[in-house]
């Protein structure tokens, strides 16, 4: 009986398990005695791990900073003389230029009413009326209050970057449907591309393609690339069976099959998956303008050198809305965007579906023109408007009201002191105090209990991975990376309980009202968007310089996810059995507790994987309000590459090891099926 | 729906058509752009454009717009300017990308030198900007006005005095602040050599460090940190150098050979202009310009004041400095 349980998958198992199951006596003792076995395994290797000590030998030391300095030191010498960047980098890099640049003066011409009137004519196309709407609103709102020129340069950056994701993206996709293999492959790779901090991938970015566009086009596909495999990926799989078959029955060779059917069947996966790819591409416009883009992200950093929050806060809005307007018109049709716009009570005639295009197309060409005939160059100074000043004074205000002398909580320094001394201290120096290979079996243990040998297994190889990173300089000495890590890990964990604690609430009450899902929305939207370099002077000047600010960039960056994959995860259940629970004589409260919860459980765990891995992104701009740890070191691979990449590379490392463990074993708390909770 | 497909198809030569149109008249309105005009005196714009690069502080920024005006004005030769970081615009002159900058505080970029200048030879040192600059060790003037002591290092020796600067990530020990990782740093040396009750903390970023000297002064709190003059801060708040040992010879020898025994002061850093190798065959006459431009300190800082305190743009800035000095700017064309 055990035994088809668990070798047989699909459909059967799962009818079969939702019958009460009654093990024989010999099954059950069959199991506790496989268990019992497993706990003396590991408490063998913790009582082994304690003997080892302390010190990680020095001949686990990879020497993976001398490999990627020495790799680093011969790009620099070689890079005007060796073929692969004669024949290979720099036509990819003139290319990439070419693109960004002719894409921008081809935005530029449109002038800005043709540029607002083909997003709006896009957005028509794509989701109905409301969705031109919202994006021609959004392109107008961007020109209001920020240099809609510059904005123009950043839309050809994110235009070019996401072209390319996708005609790399969806083949990988493809790719990983069709082989497991591959499928197991991409994904450590992918997870690399999505936490692998994107300065230690900078210096080489600049060696092989030069500065300015190509480097941050780049940049920006290695981060945005992700969303396009995956969600390809999952559209794919997720073809019905029978879809197949029916193919194959008529003849269809393996091509037609995916060209016929399985991708125009997956089409609404994939057009998620370039939604995703559009919001990564603008989640890393500013890191990318260092490279020399001079766009508005380049306009967020020089404010902010300046100390000019409310100027950097206007740049940073002018990206959200561009983000937002993109968003809107890739989002596609939902339910909400074929409700028929009503004015003065009635409804506007509906335009048929075929003559969207044409009348859109018309529509774009007659505002172009006009705005050749009228020469509107600039966008008109009556539309824009200073959001820089009012933000300044709100930011004025939260500095002087906020830091100190709050009822009851005592204001921002004494929880950012208490956050640090009781809190972080303690996590970090128990972490330090345990000898490193008992940390490494104590993961293993908990893989174990989450999903079997299997994941102990990972979790153990990622952990004593990082064992071989070696040591760097500091403090006046040489400080092994375990240590930074664990230092990094303490973080993390705080940031990341935190942000449970903040996001569930607030996604339980989304879940349930309607009403705090649209108060909250356009916070969550502008949270997830915004540059975090904007908020970086504020969270300093609340918190002060150290951990506990870097732990708030991290909370205010991971809450967003958080709170929608909650709320979606409450929706999402169905109305039959909360309707069963209340018929029942249920209160809602009762209902909520018993009912939706429970049922919205994976959802939630997955939202909390996705917390977790926002916050490990984030660690990067928590070093840069002074949290050090494996962000500082990473960081360091840019700052000073002659000396400190293959730190970096090694601490950069790190950051994917420590995130490549943590998300699996919360991926195994929200994949498990239930029936396994009853043992 | 399943027909759909094939009517949105019948469209596709409306949306070719109406894209081609759009594109075509938008390319018209190209020629109507802006031809130049010379009525300033200045010559009209013609040949390949040098770019210069400009790293995020304003007197990179102040160099750059005056080399502009000038060559662009009395050249003729189109100049670009890049708003680009420190580390990508050595990796640009390397290539030519990026023509010259203009401001190199040679402190920082020793591995640089040896890279590119003397192992590669792709970039050339082009001289002296003129204006020296010094990285230090700072406190606000409210903490030497209290505790006379702490002006030098020596203070800093008592444990109850180097308290004062204690944070909660520092427990006991004084907080020492640095900014920007890109920067160059002995502090962790000299705190150790010299055997001060310190610790090193990195901010991450010179926006942190700026608030939090902001802070520090809104809750009169001590605060010691690295930082460095000319910089715009140094206009808006009173803040005094700590005095440490004398730069000796050993200290300088620590510094090239990186063995960790550094403790001293940081040296002056002459300001320096550097440029890519092939900047003299690709444009003589600007090449001339740009290896014999230099400003002296209180220029500079006159020019960087109009952008830093009157709120002016670099360009701006630029262009009225250039109109009130002929005769400085002139002797970089002779």
């Amino acid at each position: 009986m055990s035994e088809v349980l668990t070798t047989q998958e699909g459909p059967v198992v799962v009818s079969l398990e939702s019958l009460p199951t009654h093990e024989s006596d010999a099954v059950r003792r069959d199991r506790l005695r496989q268990r019992n076995f497993s706990l003396a395994v590991f408490v063998v290797l913790a009582t082994l791990a304690v003997v080892a000590g302390r010190e990680i030998p020095t001949w686990m030391d990879s020497g993976i900073q001398k490999w990627s300095q020495d790799r680093y030191k011969w790009s620099i010498t070689n890079r005007q003389s060796s073929p692969v960047f004669r024949w290979f980098f720099n036509p990819i890099s003139d290319f990439l230029a070419w693109a960004v640049e002719h894409t921008e003066t081809l935005l530029l011409d449109l002038r800005w009413p043709g540029v607002v009137a083909l997003i709006a004519a896009i957005g028509w196309r794509t989701g109905g009326v409301r969705s031109a709407l919202a994006g021609g609103a959004a392109m107008i709102g961007l020109g209001a209050i920020a240099d809609f020129d510059l904005a123009m340069r950043t839309l050809a950056i994110m235009t070019v970057s996401v072209i390319i994701a996708l005609v790399i993206g969806i083949p990988l996709g493809v790719l990983s449907a069709r082989s497991d293999r591959a499928e197991r492959i991409l994904r450590v790779l992918l997870d690399t591309a999505q936490v692998m901090p994107i300065f230690v991938y900078f210096s080489p970015l600049v060696l092989f393609f030069g500065i300015k566009f190509a480097p941050a086009v780049m940049a920006t596909v290695v981060f945005a690339l992700p969303p396009a495999v995956r969600l390809t990926n999952l559209g794919l799989r997720q073809v019905p069976v029978v879809a197949n078959e029916v193919g194959q029955s008529f003849g269809a060779t393996s091509l037609q099959q995916l060209f016929k059917v399985q991708l125009p069947l997956a089409k609404n996966t994939i057009l998620l998956g370039l939604n995703q790819v559009i919001m990564m591409a603008f989640a890393i416009v500013v890191l990318a303008s260092l490279l020399g883009t001079g766009d508005l992200g380049q306009n967020v950093l020089a404010a902010l050198q300046k100390q000019q929050v409310g100027k950097a806060f206007a740049a940073g809005m002018g990206i959200v809305l561009m983000a937002i307007a993109l968003d809107r018109i890739s989002t596609g049709r939902t339910p909400g965007s074929e409700r028929r716009i009503q004015w003065k009570g009635r409804r506007l005639p509906q335009v048929p579906r075929r003559l969207i295009v044409p009348i859109a197309a018309a529509g774009v060409v007659v505002v172009v023109v006009l705005a050749q005939i009228l020469d509107w160059q600039n966008f008109p100074s009556w539309l824009t408007y200073d959001i820089a000043s009012p933000a300044d004074s709100a930011v004025d205000w939260v500095q002087d009201n906020l830091r100190r002398d709050v009822p009851v909580i005592g204001g921002t320094q004494a929880i950012s002191d208490f956050l640090v001394i009781e809190i972080l201290d303690p996590i970090k120096d128990f972490l330090l105090w345990l000898p490193w290979l008992v940390i490494v079996v104590g993961f293993a243990f908990i893989g174990w209990l989450s999903r079997g040998w299997r994941l102990a297994a990972t979790v153990a190889i990622c952990m004593l991975l990082i064992a071989t990173m070696g040591t760097i300089p500091g403090g006046g000495g040489q400080i092994q990376l375990w240590d930074i890590a664990m230092n990094t890990l303490s973080q993390v964990l705080v940031a990341i309980t935190i942000s449970v604690l903040i996001a569930f609430p607030l996604g339980v009450l989304a879940g349930r009202s309607d009403v705090v899902q649209r108060i909250l929305r356009p916070f969550l939207d502008i949270a997830q968007v915004m540059p975090q370099f904007v908020y970086l002077i504020p969270v300093v000047f609340l918190f002060s310089i150290g951990r506990a600010a870097g732990v708030v960039a991290c909370v205010v960056y991971a809450v967003p996810p958080c709170i929608r994959l909650t709320a979606l995860g409450m929706r999402e259940v169905p109305v039959a059995p909360r309707e069963a629970a209340i018929s029942f004589g249920a209160t809602g409260r009762q209902e909520m507790r018993h009912v939706q919860l429970p049922l919205a459980r994976r959802a939630i765990l997955l939202g909390i994987n996705q917390t977790l891995l926002m916050v490990l992104a984030t660690v990067i701009i928590a070093a840069l309000v002074g949290a050090g740890a494996l962000g500082l070191v990473s960081y360091e691979a840019t700052t000073k590459p002659n000396v400190k990449f293959g730190q970096g590379v090694a601490g950069g490392l790190s950051i994917v090891l420590l995130a490549i463990m943590l998300d699996r074993i919360t991926q195994a708390w929200g994949t498990r099926p239930d029936s396994e909770r009853r043992t | 729906m399943k027909f759909s497909k094939k009517r949105t198809g019948s469209t596709r030569p409306w949306v070719v058509a109406s894209v081609l149109l759009a594109v075509s008249l938008a390319a018209c309105g190209d020629d109507k752009k802006e031809a130049s005009s010379s009525d300033d005196g200045c010559k009209e714009l013609t040949g390949d454009a040098i770019t210069l690069a400009v790293n995020p502080w304003t007197g990179s920024a102040v160099n750059a717009f005056v080399a502009k005006n000038v060559i662009e004005c009395q050249l003729g030769t189109p100049v670009e300017i890049i708003d680009i970081d420190e580390f990508s615009t050595w990796a640009g002159l390397d290539t030519g990308e990026i023509d010259a900058v203009l401001e190199v505080w040679p402190s920082g970029h020793a591995a640089d030198f040896a890279t590119y200048i003397d192992e590669k030879g792709t970039v050339i040192d082009l001289g002296l900007l003129g204006p020296s600059a010094k990285i230090g060790w700072y406190v606000p003037k409210f903490v030497v006005d209290e505790h006379p002591e702490l002006a030098t290092w020596e203070g800093f020796l008592d444990p109850a005095l180097a308290g004062l600067f204690a944070t909660a990530e520092t427990g006991e020990k004084g907080q020492f602040t640095m900014g920007d990782p890109s920067y160059v740093t002995y502090d962790e040396q000299i705190i150790a050599n010299l055997g001060l009750p310190l610790q090193y903390v990195v901010a991450g970023s010179e926006a942190a460090l700026l608030t939090s000297i902001d802070q520090a002064i809104a809750d009169q709190k001590p605060v010691l940190m690295q930082f460095w003059r000319p910089h715009w801060k140094q206009l808006e708040v009173e803040l005094v150098e700590v005095t440490l040992p004398p730069v000796t010879p050993a200290c300088e020898a620590a510094a090239a050979s990186g063995d960790g025994t550094y403790a001293c002061d940081y040296p002056v850093d002459e300001l320096m202009k550097a440029a890519n190798a092939g900047l003299e065959a690709k444009n003589p006459a600007a090449f001339k310009v740009l290896r014999a431009l230099q400003l002296t300190t209180d220029q500079q800082s006159e020019i960087a004041g109009y952008v830093d305190r009157d709120g002016m743009t670099p360009a701006d800035a630029a262009a009225k400095w250039v109109d009130a000095n002929p005769d400085v700017w002139g002797a970089w064309l002779s």
